[in-house]
């Protein structure tokens, strides 16, 4: 299939692109701040292609919490990527087995754009041992 | 002229040679690989317009996404495949444009239409699963060093069908009602035609070529032990009901209906009661191809008349 991961082509990308797109690694959540155990939960949902979780992979933009519902702030590195339903449901599985949530509902945002920027560190040592070029 | 006879290239493969090249190959290599490559590339080809009849029913846009990804991968493993039997002389264009029907070499499987989305994540989860069995098996043991370095990629992709068929099994199984039943009815008709793919019994098989060359490790019912080690514990977790249990006796998985046994294609039901019948029978209906044969291989070759209008302009 389409390996998500690795499409980096955009619109203007001769141009140099925005700067949001650049150096977005810490939107809108920086990564000192993705701390609890709803961030700790999806740190356990990998990506059904690939070795990493989608935290490290930065498709988690926002989590906020209101009693016993949750809103989850998704994106994904490609709008036709083949796992968006997998995505979906293995999110909602894992956050329900959480005590005192009752449910999940999962938005799907493409702005700002994912790029490779996102990918956290530790994300980025899986995909090398992996043997995705970075 | 090759470098071998067929008895040294026999010895030589089994003690862990490589063909790579050409002149390694003999005719009964090159024609027993043929075979088995042609299996192999049709059945990957005609999977997509059957699955694609099914992946019309997605339930949403983005699991439509996922379904049509799987048809994408299909066509893009056939290519593989067809590309491979271009380095034996084959013509893949004549291959894929130029054959009748019943000519194409695909399991008789696939000659059914997939009805609904229940029937195509079977067909993932049993069909696909089928796939990585044989295919898994040939990259372990080919000893066509072509065809292993295809298989990689290859294998990857199709772990990614099974796993969309598994979790759609399972969601569907916990749903209840009519998705249950759905499920069901579709393992009831799915099941034995994957059971029959894997072929003659091993007491009954003639001598394989394709062991013999190494271009596959295990026999049919060592392969087909491997698939239902997988399915049968799959379908027992989701309680789907499949004719076939552990046997502590034996040692292996056993069918609990006569096999093999004959199949009404209208109704999509194979005839238990009507008992066991010759192999020759089924050899006779595959041959005659199934309901859908003609249609699947229409949708692949919708494109000929334009292609021979662009080759005519040219």
């Amino acid at each position: 299939m389409t390996a998500c991961a690795s499409a980096g082509a955009r619109f203007g990308g001769g141009e140099g692109g925005t700067a949001l797109l650049d150096a977005p690694a810490d939107y809108p959540v920086p990564p000192e701040a993705r701390t609890g155990p709803l961030w700790a939960a999806l740190r356990e949902v990998m990506d059904p292609e690939i070795p990493i979780s989608l935290v490290d992979l930065g498709l988690i933009y926002d989590i906020r919490q209101d009693g016993g519902r949750v809103e989850v702030d998704l994106t994904f590195t490609a709008t036709a990527c083949p796992c968006m339903a997998f995505i979906h449901f293995d999110i909602q599985d894992r956050l329900q087995q959480e005590p005192g949530v009752d449910y999940v509902e999962v938005s799907e945002v493409w702005t700002p754009a994912w790029t490779k920027a996102r990918i956290t560190p530790e994300g980025r040592e899986t995909l090398r041992t992996f043997g995705v070029s970075m | 002229m090759a470098r071998y006879t067929d008895e040294e290239l026999k010895e030589k493969v089994h003690n862990g040679f490589i063909v790579e090249y050409a002149d390694e190959r003999t005719e009964g290599y090159k024609s027993a690989l043929i075979v088995q490559l042609l299996v192999q590339a049709d059945t990957e080809l005609i999977s997509a317009p059957a699955y694609f009849g099914a992946a019309k029913d997605a339930p949403s846009t983005n699991t439509m996404v996922s379904a049509t990804a799987i048809i994408q991968d299909e066509l893009a493993h056939a290519n593989i495949a067809y590309r491979l039997l271009e380095d034996l002389g084959l013509d893949k264009e004549q291959l894929v444009y130029g054959r009748q029907a019943h000519e194409f070499k695909h399991p008789y499987g696939f000659d059914h239409p997939l009805e609904n989305w229940a029937e195509l994540v079977v067909a993932n989860g049993f069909y696909d699963r089928a796939g990585i069995t044989l295919l898994g098996d040939v990259f372990k043991n080919t000893s066509y060093g072509p065809l292993k370095r295809a298989l990689v990629k290859v294998d990857q992709e199709e772990t990614f069908h099974l796993r969309h068929g598994e979790m759609w099994m399972k969601r569907l199984a916990k749903a209840g009602g009519e998705a249950r039943e759905q499920i069901q009815r579709a393992a009831d008709w799915m099941f034995p035609m994957a059971v029959e793919w894997f072929g003659l019994p091993d007491d009954m098989k003639r001598h394989s070529g394709q062991l013999d060359y190494k271009l596959k490790g295990m026999t049919n019912d060592e392969l087909r032990q491997t698939w239902m080690k997988s399915t049968v514990p799959l379908c027992e977790s989701i309680g789907i009901d499949v004719p076939a249990h552990w046997s502590e006796e034996e040692q292996k998985f056993v069918l609990e209906y006569p096999f093999p046994c004959e199949y009404d294609e209208d109704e999509k039901r194979w005839l238990f009661d009507e008992g066991e019948i010759s192999w020759s029978k089924v050899f006779e209906r595959w041959k005659g191809r199934g309901p859908a044969n003609k249609k699947f291989v229409e949708m692949i070759q919708e494109g000929r008349g334009f292609r021979q209008q662009l080759e005519m302009a040219a």
